[in-house]
């Protein structure tokens, strides 16, 4: 039994449309896996069912070897599943420090409504030094106290980043975090994954159009299209391949 | 056999009112929906503007002699053509701001059409002049009015109509995009703006229409009419808010069902409220078959909330003495009027409670006067009945209110926005319907006896317990936001889902805030029924909640400031103005229209700060690309 994400031939149906058919994929921790694919491929699908936002027709997903396919949203994130969006969302009108705060509270205020009206003073220190260590490792320090309404949409993508890092997940699942990113503010990003993973030997699962950053950051490709998987490999086996050429870097490029 | 047919034959007469009825809702519905789909503004006021054409209609037909038709034709379109686009105006800036402060501002605007109705015509209801004939004709097994049969008819036909509009002509067709894409519509040179004035037209048209056409048989009925809005959105229930064929259906069958439970309710008294609770039954139905269809809508492109305008160091530590040091010294200056300010401290437990629902969480909830009743009831009856001490009493009607408060958040867990502020809404009404007059609540032999404390019954002793109480409540509000619930509920007015993925069960805060609110939502309901003595259903209409809502947006931003605001604004301003009972009329007016203003000011702040971000991405993009290149777009 590895630790991290499992998914076992997991098939989506929205209506008569299968979104993801029967796909079977690995993303292990201690190392980034990517998840690429042309629009409409089915990857957004695939990481809302393994979060537990869509229900899947069919399969399962795991988490340490812990079927979870049945498990809401909340439950899932205790257990160490940790998610962005690929539409950013933050808590807009608190400030950034409250933002990444909110990622370790989150987690221990959980599902009992006593732990969700009161913090322990053990468990307020914990937060604000989960908050501080994320703050640093993204480099946002010096925002700490805008609101993260105002903030530019890269910055914005950090403290959404930095909020998933201050609640101690060890398996990520990252939606397109460098779309609305400048190729520099990308190049950052990558670094800052690739820190984390070493340092905490967290598991990422990255979905990503920008082709460099998944081929620098990436130890593991997965290419799905039209809901199937298409290859899996490493980033060099990937760019060598004919059938993902054709079916995504081809156009793409 | 035979009796079978007799029954049936008996059920005729009230299958053909329904239908009548029923055409008419159906035909409001499609409008309601309408207007919501093109513009994305759920016009809170739609009854309220059936209610101001019925007595427009009566002011030129009975009283300036106009014919009917050239009346019916002139009230109908005056509606149409001037407040399209006016709503149009409103409905744009309204678009920007929270759903919850959406929802306050066309509340706004229910009170005000109300509220001006009620001042000029009086509150008292008044026979509608039948405008059609009412000679009947003979078909098979029943007589049907010829009023009856035209005012189906036209009901008919028009929904028919509107449906062949929005679904084949260019405009119809213009107005299903514009929701999806207002920019695109735009770039096909058809203008949004049009499309959408076009669509308020047509909402407030079936509207006017249908309060002309309720009228003979419901008479000028003021808060009757202005309620249509229910049975408007009882019917789009059914139709899952979109589909037009399915929202007439809807209204059908709510009619139907309705004037059939008209002929049991007779002689049952516990179903007395059953043919006006009709719509949220439905509603509430839709929520347990389908929920999906109901889904939450997302708030993408909403600005967030103003920060509540953090106040001068020296007023926040020492602003709450002041104002506890002023109000301790109330009884030695105002005389006579401390009852008075004694609602008001009342009134300042029950804001708090709303605030907590409404401002933190950014839940809308109309049920508050409902909470209210439940706990004046139940104080009476542990207190005057089992003869429980007074501060137990207290606290066990506020429990009452906990599993109360639970069953409202149920549809706080699928809802949110606009079908949340409806579902809490038809909680209220269903409350009032089915409950309020069985024993648990108040009984039907005349008002509670509700006591005061002991020892404490002078007003002035009686006003210091108040006071003492809202002073409590207020300190523990301010403990709890301050706690993790206050950030949790602050998280989760912004994003929902971004809590839920951060491990918090969302549902359980939720209901949380609702138990809460729910209990000091209740014990002001008590302290408020102890201070008169005694209590009846009347001042729990749950128009009251709509009230409620509206005065606290108006009372401006802070957590505990806007509730000691709001309590002075309803409950003791108004002891202070000369005439304060042609005052007490223009006070629904006073309070919609600054909610409506509050919330346009809001919009266009909106507008500002979204120019002004989109002007700093746009520099920073330019500093990105290099000094040259920003001189050479200065320079073009």
């Amino acid at each position: 039994m590895t630790s991290g994400l499992a998914v076992e031939s997991l098939t989506v149906r929205y209506g008569g449309l299968v979104a993801v058919d029967d796909v079977s994929l690995e993303a292990p921790t201690g190392r980034i896996t990517g998840l690429i694919g042309p629009n409409g491929a089915g990857k957004t699908t695939l990481f809302n069912a393994s979060n537990g936002l869509v229900r899947p027709a069919s399969g399962r997903v795991r988490l340490d070897g812990r079927d979870i396919t049945r498990l809401p949203l909340a439950r899932r994130a205790q257990l160490g599943l940790g998610r962005s969006f690929q539409r950013i969302e933050l808590f807009n009108s608190l400030s950034v420090r409250q933002n990444v705060e909110l990622g370790r509270e989150g987690v221990l205020a959980g599902s009992m409504p006593w732990r969700q009206l009161f913090s322990r003073r053990s468990e307020q220190r914990t937060v604000a030094a989960a908050a501080d260590e994320a703050l640093v490792v993204c480099g946002l320090e010096t925002f700490a106290d805008r609101p993260a309404g105002a903030l530019s949409t890269g910055n914005r993508r950090l403290v959404e980043l930095a909020r998933i890092l201050a609640g101690g997940f060890h398996m990520l699942l990252l939606d397109e975090p460098s779309s609305g990113l400048d190729d520099r503010e990308s190049e950052r990003f990558g670094a800052i994954l690739t820190h984390v993973v070493r340092e905490r030997e967290i598991g990422i699962l990255l979905v990503e159009h920008h082709m460099e950053l998944v081929l620098s950051v990436c130890h593991y490709l997965y290419v799905l299209d039209f809901g199937k998987l298409l290859f899996e490999g490493t980033p060099q086996d990937a760019v060598r391949s004919e059938v993902v050429r054709a079916a995504y870097l081809g156009t793409a490029a | 056999m035979r009796t079978l047919r007799r029954r049936v034959r008996a059920l005729l007469p009230y299958l053909v009112l329904g239908l009548v009825s029923g055409s008419i809702y159906g035909l409001t519905a499609m409008g309601l929906v309408l207007t919501y789909k093109t513009t994305g503004v759920f016009n809170f006021a739609h009854g309220a503007v059936a209610t101001g054409a019925a007595y427009l209609f009566y002011e030129l037909d009975a009283k300036r002699g106009l014919p009917w038709p050239i009346a019916l034709a002139l009230a109908v379109a005056l509606i149409a053509l001037l407040g399209g686009p006016l709503m149009e105006a409103i409905g744009s800036r309204l678009r920007r701001v929270p759903v919850a402060t959406q929802v306050v501002a066309t509340i706004g605007l229910l009170l005000a059409i109300q509220g001006i109705v009620v001042a000029i015509f009086g509150a008292v209801a008044m026979p509608f002049p039948a405008f059609l004939s009412s000679r009947t004709v003979r078909l098979p097994g029943v007589f049907v009015g010829i009023d009856q049969i035209v005012v189906f008819g036209v009901a008919a036909v028009l929904a028919v109509g509107l449906f062949v509009f929005f679904r084949s002509s260019r405009t119809g067709l213009s107005m299903q995009a514009v929701v999806d894409n207002p920019d695109l519509v735009g770039l096909r040179g058809t203008s949004a703006v049009r499309v959408r004035t076009v669509a308020w037209m047509v909402g407030l048209a079936t509207a006017a229409l249908s309060g002309v056409l309720l009228g003979p048989s419901v008479g000028l009925n003021a808060p009757f009419l202005t309620l249509l809005v229910v049975q408007a959105f009882g019917a789009a229930a059914v139709g899952g808010f979109a589909s037009l064929p399915l929202v007439y259906v809807g209204g059908l069958l709510l009619g139907v069902a309705a004037a059939i439970a008209q002929k049991y309710v007779p002689g049952h008294q516990f179903l007395e409220g059953v043919p006006s609770s009709l719509p949220f039954a439905f509603l509430l139905a839709m929520m347990l078959i389908a929920p999906g269809r109901l889904a939450r809508r997302t708030t993408g492109g909403r600005v967030p909330p103003p920060p509540a305008r953090p106040l001068p160091p020296v007023v926040r530590r020492f602003g709450p003495v002041v104002v506890v040091g002023l109000a301790a010294a109330v009884p030695a200056v105002v005389g006579t009027k401390l009852p008075i300010y004694a609602g008001g401290a009342a009134y300042v437990v029950l804001f708090a409670s709303l605030a907590l629902l409404v401002r933190t969480s950014g839940q809308a909830s109309l049920c508050h006067a409902g909470f209210a009743a439940v706990g004046a009831s139940s104080f009476s009856h542990f207190t005057h009945g089992a003869g429980l001490p007074w501060a137990l009493g207290l606290i066990l009607a506020g429990l009452v209110a906990v599993p109360v408060g639970a069953l409202v958040a149920i549809p706080a867990i699928r809802l949110s926005g606009i079908y949340l502020a409806l579902g809490t809404f038809g909680f209220g009404v269903l409350l009032q319907q089915l409950v309020y007059r069985t024993h648990f609540m108040f009984g039907r032999s005349g008002p509670l006896p509700v006591p005061r404390p002991a020892g404490l019954d002078g007003d002035v002793a009686f006003y210091y317990v108040i006071l003492t109480i809202a002073v409590l409540t207020c300190l523990v509000i301010a403990v709890l936001t301050r706690q993790r619930l206050g950030r949790l509920l602050h998280a989760l007015a912004d994003s929902p889902l971004a809590l839920g993925a951060q491990g918090v069960d969302v549902n359980v805060t939720r209901v949380l805030v609702f138990c809460i609110s729910a209990f000091f939502a209740a014990i002001a309901g008590a302290l408020l029924a102890a201070l008169s003595g005694s209590v009846d259903v009347a001042p729990f209409d749950p128009f009251q909640s709509l009230l409620y809502l509206v005065v606290l947006a108006v009372a401006g931003s802070g957590q505990l400031r806007a509730p000691v605001v709001a309590a002075a604004l309803l409950a003791v301003v108004p002891a202070y103005i000369a005439g304060s009972d042609t005052l007490a009329t223009y006070e629904p007016v006073v309070f919609g229209l600054s909610a409506v203003a509050i919330a346009l000011a809001e919009g266009s702040r909106g507008e500002l700060s979204a120019l002004v971000r989109r002007g700093a991405e746009r520099g920073r993009a330019r500093i990105a690309r290099g000094p040259a290149a920003a001189r050479l777009e200065r320079a073009t």
